[in-house]
Parts: structure tokens; sequence; C-alpha cells
């Protein structure tokens, strides 16, 4: 395995690419011919080019309103995460060792823990005779059980319980990086606790958050599993309704267009972001 | 109250956020109602022995578990192979190559999920395991080639040599030297690629033929005919299964480490 041993090497990246080329590069391009026919329900795919599937993921009400909820489960989720998330890694980066593994423990648990299992968790908690109705109906609050699921309520907690582990884990090696001198000489200089927090610590946390907040917000977008268990068939979004495109309406154009907006708008955040973050790495 | 107290009274709920749907769903499972409902009503086993001896349940985590397996070894070999060559810059282009290796996991899983569905239903391969099988390695080898890339880097590469030096030829010295040190990383990443492949929906749903379930995927698919305890009870053990494998991987491993 010299440097210079170019069969040798091709034989061990050979394996790997050609599983990636086959399986994964092949199907997403062939992908592509397929978005651009049109769907007749009935007689199926018709041999007729059209950009109709693409248009009418802006031009159509409905997909409007799929899209636009995406994009608003994305920027809730994101933003609960990291309200709820930077307090717990601040106090997990602060902590003594010790305490720090056990709750990195604590964090990591439900994140390995079956995804389909979590959000049934959260049915558990929120169907109507989940929990939370229970327990608001025996303290006199409710009479009739409220919906807590099939709607936004449900899909946004379901999903920020989900992806709050990743903001987590993404925060505490940024705030233990921020060297304590810092702060404690904007203490001498008779800055208050929170004014501390808010012109030191935050600010230069903000490479963590912004990483987290990017993972998060794509991870959400992108979800099938937990919006189709809390959000039902009814309260859609786009991967659930690419879901339905493909194994219910079958019509395939219009999901694999569906597919694609989808990955456009994933790869276009990651790459904004990570300008952004170059762009300030570059100035520290 | 003092800001430290506050902040660790908002942190000690936030953990406790993360760990109640868990322990609600355990608490489910003991339900005597044939109904789902918190708290539970009654206290019984009924509901475990009813999905022990359920043989679609049996049959669904037999598929999960062997896909699981069969797709972390088929993962660790290529991924393995595949950093070697990354890590020791063996070809030109080894930045493209862990771009590649790493895209699975930047493309939304559905989309990858209907993509293969489409794939293998014009080359022939809709229903096949083989198929599952493949698209279970590609989704699992992302987390096998970072984590072999982080055991890689830490290996010094004077120790090599200096089985080189000793008469080794490159294999010996790789299988003797270097495999031992990147073992506990090897270890970590396969352990993380069982679970994803475990936990797989957005892409197993649309590749099983219509006899095959996985555990995840029936339990997704029974949701929407109703939930009754059995579903907890099935949960209630993954949960456990998960809890013990931690606990392992995090004495043999430091697992903690690799996350």
């Amino acid at each position: 395995m010299s440097r210079s041993n170019t069969p040798a090497a091709l034989s061990l990246v050979t394996p790997a690419l050609a599983l990636l080329v086959l399986v994964f590069v092949a199907p997403v391009l062939l992908m592509l011919p397929l978005s651009l026919h049109e769907y007749v329900a009935g007689t199926g795919i018709s041999p007729r080019w059209t950009l109709a599937n693409y248009t009418q993921v802006f031009s159509d009400e409905y997909y409007r309103e799929v899209v636009a909820r995406t994009l608003q489960l994305g920027f809730g989720v994101t933003g609960l995460c990291l309200l709820l998330g930077y307090p717990l890694a601040l106090t997990m980066a602060r902590s003594t060792p010790r305490l720090r593994f056990w709750l990195t423990m604590l964090v990591i648990f439900p994140m390995l823990l079956n995804l389909v299992v979590r959000s049934f968790g959260w049915i558990a908690l929120l169907a109507n005779r989940g929990l939370v109705n229970n327990l608001l109906i025996d303290s006199g609050l409710i009479e009739r059980p409220i919906k807590l699921m099939f709607n936004l309520t449900g899909v946004w907690l379901g999903m920020t319980h989900i992806f709050l582990p990743f903001m987590v884990l993404m925060l505490v090696p940024v705030i233990q990086a921020i060297p304590r001198d810092v702060e404690e000489a904007a203490c001498t200089l008779a800055a208050s606790r929170p004014r501390v927090f808010w012109s030191v610590t935050l600010p230069l946390s903000a490479p963590g958050i912004l990483s987290g907040s990017i993972l998060v917000f794509v991870l959400t977008i992108s979800a099938l599993v937990t919006p189709r268990m809390l959000g039902g068939p009814t309260y859609k979004v786009m991967a659930t309704l690419i879901y339905d495109d493909f194994l219910q309406t079958l019509d395939w154009p219009a999901g694999a267009a569906l597919s694609f907006v989808l990955t456009a708008m994933t790869l276009a955040i990651i790459a904004v972001s990570s300008r952004l973050l170059r762009h300030w790495g570059g100035q520290a | 109250m003092k800001p430290g107290r506050l902040l660790g009274t908002v942190a000690f709920g936030v953990i406790a956020f993360l760990q109640i749907p868990v322990l609600v769903v355990v608490l489910a499972a003991f339900s005597k109602t044939a109904y789902l409902t918190i708290p539970p009503r009654g206290l019984t086993l009924h509901w475990f022995e009813v999905v022990l001896r359920d043989a679609d349940y049996l049959s669904a985590a037999w598929t999960s578990l062997w896909l699981a397996a069969a797709a972390t070894a088929g993962a660790l070999v290529l991924g393995l192979a595949l950093a070697l060559a990354i890590h020791r810059r063996l070809l030109p282009g080894a930045e493209a190559l862990s771009a590649i290796a790493m895209a699975p996991l930047v493309l939304p899983s559905v989309v990858l999920g209907v993509a293969l569905l489409q794939y293998y239903t014009l080359t022939g391969l809709r229903g096949h395991s083989a198929g599952l099988w493949l698209a279970h390695v590609v989704i699992t080898l992302p987390y096998v080639v970072r984590a072999a890339l982080a055991g890689l880097t830490a290996v010094d590469p004077a120790v090599e040599d200096a089985a080189r030096v000793l008469g080794a030829d490159g294999l010996t010295g790789f299988r003797l030297v270097t495999l031992p040190l990147v073992t506990p990383a090897l270890v970590a990443g396969g352990l993380f690629a069982f679970i994803t492949s475990l936990d797989n929906v957005p892409v197993t749903v649309f590749l099983l033929s219509a006899s095959q379930n996985t555990l995840p995927v029936k339990i997704f698919t029974s949701v929407e005919h109703g939930v009754d305890p059995g579903v907890a009870a099935v949960s209630t053990l993954l949960i456990l299964a998960t809890g013990a494998a931690l606990v392992l991987a995090e004495r043999f491993t430091g697992f903690h480490r690799y996350v």
C-alpha cells in the first residue's frame, strides 16, 4: 500500500464508489425525466414533456400552502430548539465533567431511540385520551379533550423534541471553547451578569448557533415520519405530500418535481450557511 | 431567583422534556384497556404477551435485525476501504470522494426513497431484499466513513512505519497495527450504522415487498389505523434494547466521544 500503488488504491475505492453511483446518483438523476412528464389520472404517465409539475408548486394555491407550512415549521422548530437548547447547553458546558457526562447521556439516549417510537410517545401524550388531555380533564380545566394532534401544535412539539438533541450537541463544544477570561474581564469592567451574557457569551457562540440552527432547519423540512404520525393524513408538509404522491395518488411526476424542489431548498440553505460560517471563521 | 439557579431549573426542565415521551410510552404499555390511555388503567403484562406471540411483529423484528446487521457489515467493509484511500490520499480528489460518501446525509431521505422506488421498478429490483440491503448500505455508509476517518487521523503514521521497518508488508502492518488502533472508532461507527438502519422509515417504506415489514415501518403504518397498547409494548421493548446498547457501547468504546 505505498503511495504510488494505484491498482491497490482503485480496489479500495471502486466498491464503495460503484455502490454510490448505482444506488444513489443514478436513481436521483433518473427521477429528473420523470418529473418532466405529465400524469393523467387513469392512464398513467404520458410521454409528453412538460414543466407543469414544477410551475404548479409555485402557482397552485394548495402547493403554496404546503411549502409555506413546511418553511413555517422549519423556523418554528429551529426557534424553539434554540430557546430550549441554549440554556441546557450552557449548563452542560459550565458543569463539572461528571455531571456533564450524565447530562450528555440523557441527551443522547432519546436521540438514539427509534424515531417512530419517539413520535409514538407524542401520540400517547397528545391524543384525545393522552396524558395532557386526561390531566386537563381530571383537573376540571376542560370538559372535552382539546385537539392537540393533526395540527401545528402536535407536529411542532414533536419535531422540537426529536431535533433538540442535535442543537444541544452542536452548542456545547462551542460554548465550552469560549475562554472564561473574556467573561471575567467583562465582569471586572463592572458589566452585570445579564450584560456579560448578551454582549460576550452569546455573540461568541454565534457560529454554533448558526450551524445548530441550519442542521435543525434542514432536518425539519425534510422529515417524513414525525409530520406523518403527528400531522395525520390531512395536515401535510412537503415530505408527506411526496409520500402520498408516490404511494397513494400514484402521481409520480408531481412527487418527483416536489422532491427536487425540496432538495434544492435544502442544498441552497446549506450552501448559504457554509459561506456565512466561512466568513465568520475568517473574521475570528 | 439568582440567574444561576434559574438557568439550572430551565436546564432540568429541558432534560425532563426530553425524557417524558419515553416514560409515557413505557407507562402506556401496561394498561388493561383495549385503547391507548395515560395514565394506564390497571396494570398488566398482557400486551407484551400479545406482541411477543404475534407472528407479524416477530417477522418484522427479524427483518429489521438481519437488514441492520447486513447493512452494517457492508458499510463497514466498503466504508473502511474508502476511508483508507481518502486518509492516505492514494488517489487525487480525496476531498471529492469524501463529499460523495457524505452526500446521502444531505439529501432528504424521502427523496432517496422515492428515487429508489422508481429505479428499482425500472430495473426489476423492486420488492427484492437485495435492493433493500443495497439502499441501507448507502444510508449507513456516511457514518462508517466519518468514524473511520476520525479513527485513522488519530493513528500515528510512525507506528505503521515502524512495523514496516521490522519487516511487515503493507497488509500485515495494517492488520496487526492500524486495524486494532481504529477498532474503537469502527465499533462506534458500526453502532451508528446499525441504529440508523434499524431506525429508517423514509427509504424502507418505499422498498418493502407486500409481504415484508420492518418493525418501525409496521409501527409507522399501524398508527394510521388507530393504536392499541400493543404498539406501546413493542416500543417499550425497543426502548429497553436501545438503553442496553447505549450502556454497553459506552462501556466498551467511550461512545459519547464519537457522537
